[in-house]
């Protein structure tokens, strides 16, 4: 990272610090990986790990990814947004900062005190370990997404900052005049833009939502005494983390708007659908959390059956708008493939294609049935290992530019993608065979599944183990040179 | 079983949808000389496809929002048609009574847990699951659900609940008469 000092005052080079960003964020998604397979060896029986070590690892694997996959996609979001409107890049390495304390706490809780109530912390768990961890340990961890929580917080209040100084107010930011038709669609803002302004909506109302549920676990720690409906808890928790694990990928595919028309020489489409479809995101990220809930019988009918219609409806501008203008900006386009490129589209074919598993098991009826099996891993690690980590890694490759070592970088993608298919394959058939999610130990009929997904895991882990290896070897020229547009 | 159906038709359309991109994907690297054409055409595409996604998602929720597991939304029984059961969650085992079911016997589960979250899951004999609904503390949930197969069910929590999570396990008898 370089950085200039001027007048007294610390000059950060912007692209310097994107690349402490992705830097974090490679070497953090390897270990997360390597967490990750550690738990399908395990469940595979290739390996020993006790229960205890077992669900420890699972709680970080959680925790880890869900961090790691906001702030490699807030470093999409933040070097695209910046070239639209003035951000800080203090702010931004604050971020940086407040993740990496939120993380020591994290680990600390986990590795050190045995924390292991996974990482959405449902209450009262954290304060019933059974004897395994600590009210200290539970703190510890609670207190580590706080930290998180605030460094996002800042990020994006800073964004809107930005954004409100530009563009007058969020619904301008968002395109809502053009998405109606009261504006035309070509004189809207920018997809980063608008991508950014979603973001920070409903990250800031997640986020202290978030906050509000980690403190009264919190206080509920150090006095039993004060209690909380456990229902309540368990909406505020899901809102919360289902809004914050949702905004990853709007904030990634903010690389496929800016990266695809670098290569195929198109603009991307900014009519009245692409802006309607943001608008329509908005809202549907913020109200279709209900589709965790719903085998809490006890929740109002109404919320769930809206959860499983917003979850079908969510599907529609994810396929018909932004998978569709991938594939147009695409199509016969002269598009000389190379591994950035194929990398960002990559990431919209797994988002596109992990909608489908993700609708069905938001319907009720199927709910019924496959709520918490491996059916539910089998779809988020469909849109977010191929698809919203795919656009991650697709905007390293472009930053540090691999021409020289295409052939590196190709043989990675390749391992990644086959590895990355068979393993999320092996979770939906599992899923549909009734396999649990979150079972430290498998009977002997599921272990077909497990060591597919184990196969799966370990060769697509070696393809991003290439990636991340060529952008480390790509970094010291990328941090001094201009982008490529 | 509804698994099967909801495997192979997802399968399926994540299987067209993938041959869809990898047919974008060889075919970019030829350029077409004039682009607006096609451009106009996929938007008209485009509308005919939300149509059609408008129609499939109409359809579904109307024919699966008719059939909700939630005991509000169920047609009233007779006492004598339903034997209830009581299912109590707590770390880390279940107690249900009675757990001696007859074929063709409907249940009502009065599902609910004293210490944290549990999930009440109901594999068949052939070990996959039927039926499902949270253990909650504080409240109680009403799982409706009636035997049509004699035999051992197994009753699983799928709602990870802390070190034992995985061993969390009881077990229903199912007769013929």
């Amino acid at each position: 990272m370089t950085m200039a000092v001027t007048a007294g005052r610390t000059a950060i080079n912007p692209r310097a610090a994107v690349l402490a960003y992705l830097a974090v964020s490679g070497i953090v998604y390897l270990l997360m990986m390597l967490l990750g397979l550690t738990m399908r060896l395990a469940q595979a029986q290739w390996i020993d790990a006790p229960p205890n070590f077992f669900y420890v690892v699972m709680t970080m694997h959680g925790a880890g990814m869900v961090g790691i996959a906001g702030l490699s996609s807030a470093a999409v979001m933040w070097h695209f947004v910046r070239r639209y409107v003035p951000v800080s890049t203090a702010v931004f390495l604050t971020n940086l900062v407040f993740f990496l304390i939120g993380a020591v706490f994290i680990l600390g809780a986990g590795f050190i005190g045995g924390f292991g109530a996974a990482w959405t912390f449902l209450f009262p768990l954290p304060a019933h370990s059974g004897g395994l961890w600590s009210v200290n340990a539970a703190a510890s961890y609670l207190i580590g997404l706080l930290f998180i929580g605030v460094g996002f917080l800042l990020l994006h209040l800073d964004i809107a900052r930005g954004i409100l100084s530009t563009y007058g107010g969020l619904g301008a930011a968002l395109g809502v005049k053009q998405a109606f038709g009261l504006a035309p669609g070509e004189e809207g803002p920018p997809p980063a833009v608008t991508a950014s302004t979603m973001a920070l909506i409903a990250n800031i109302l997640g986020i202290l939502v978030g906050a509000a549920v980690l403190v009264i676990s919190l206080v509920n720690l150090y006095v039993p005494s004060f209690t909380f409906n456990a229902l309540a808890a368990k909406n505020l928790i899901y809102y919360f983390g289902h809004t914050f694990i949702n905004v990853t990928i709007y904030m990634a595919v903010i690389a496929v708007y800016e990266i695809l028309p670098v290569y195929t020489h198109r603009k991307w489409k900014t009519n009245w659908a692409f802006y309607l479809a943001w608008v329509l995101s908005t809202v549907f990220v913020l109200t279709v959390y209900t589709h965790h809930l719903l085998m809490d019988f006890a929740m109002p009918t109404w919320t769930l059956v809206a959860g499983q219609v917003i979850s079908w409806l969510s599907g529609l501008p994810v396929l018909l708008v932004t998978a569709f203008g991938t594939l147009t900006v695409v199509y016969r386009s002269g598009l000389r493939w190379n591994p950035a490129a194929a990398l960002v589209f990559l990431g919209v074919a797994g988002w596109a294609i992990g909608v489908i598993p993700a609708i069905a098991d938001g319907t009720i009826a199927v709910n019924s049935v496959m709520h918490n099996t491996q059916w539910v891993p089998g779809h988020f690690h469909t849109y977010l290992l191929l698809g919203m980590v795919a656009m991650v890694l697709g905007f390293m490759t472009y930053l540090t530019n691999p021409q020289p070592r295409y052939g590196f970088a190709w043989l990675g993608y390749w391992l990644y993608l086959v590895g990355g298919v068979i393993f999320v394959i092996a979770f939906l058939l599992a899923g549909a065979a009734s396999v649990p999610r979150r079972y430290a130990v498998h009977v002997a009929q599921w272990l077909p599944y497990d060591r597919m997904g184990s196969i799966g895991a370990a060769v697509a882990i070696a393809g991003v183990l290439i990636l991340v290896a060529r952008f480390f070897v790509g970094i010291r020229t990328a941090a001094s040179v201009q982008d490529p547009t | 079983m509804i698994q099967d159906v909801v495997w192979s038709v997802s399968i399926i359309l994540m299987g067209c949808l993938a041959l869809v991109f990898i047919w974008v994907a060889t075919g970019a690297s030829v350029a077409i000389a004039n682009y607006g054409p096609v451009i106009d055409t996929a938007y008209r595409a485009r509308v005919w496809l939300f149509g059609l996604a408008l129609a499939v998602l109409i359809g579904t929720n109307y024919k699966t929002v008719g059939e909700l597991p939630y005991i509000n939304t169920l047609p009233k029984l007779p006492a004598a048609a339903v034997q209830p059961a009581q299912v109590v969650a707590e770390q880390w085992l279940w107690t249900i009574t009675p757990s001696t079911f007859k074929v063709g016997q409907t249940a009502e589960f009065y599902v609910t847990s004293k210490d944290v979250n549990h999930g009440f899951a109901l594999y068949d004999p052939d070990f996959r699951i039927v039926a499902e609904t949270q253990a909650m503390p504080g409240y109680t949930n009403v799982l409706r659900y009636t035997f049509t197969e004699p035999g051992t069910y197994q009753v699983l929590c799928l709602e990870y609940c802390g070190v034992a999570h995985h061993a969390m396990k009881a077990e229903i008898k199912v007769t013929d008469h």
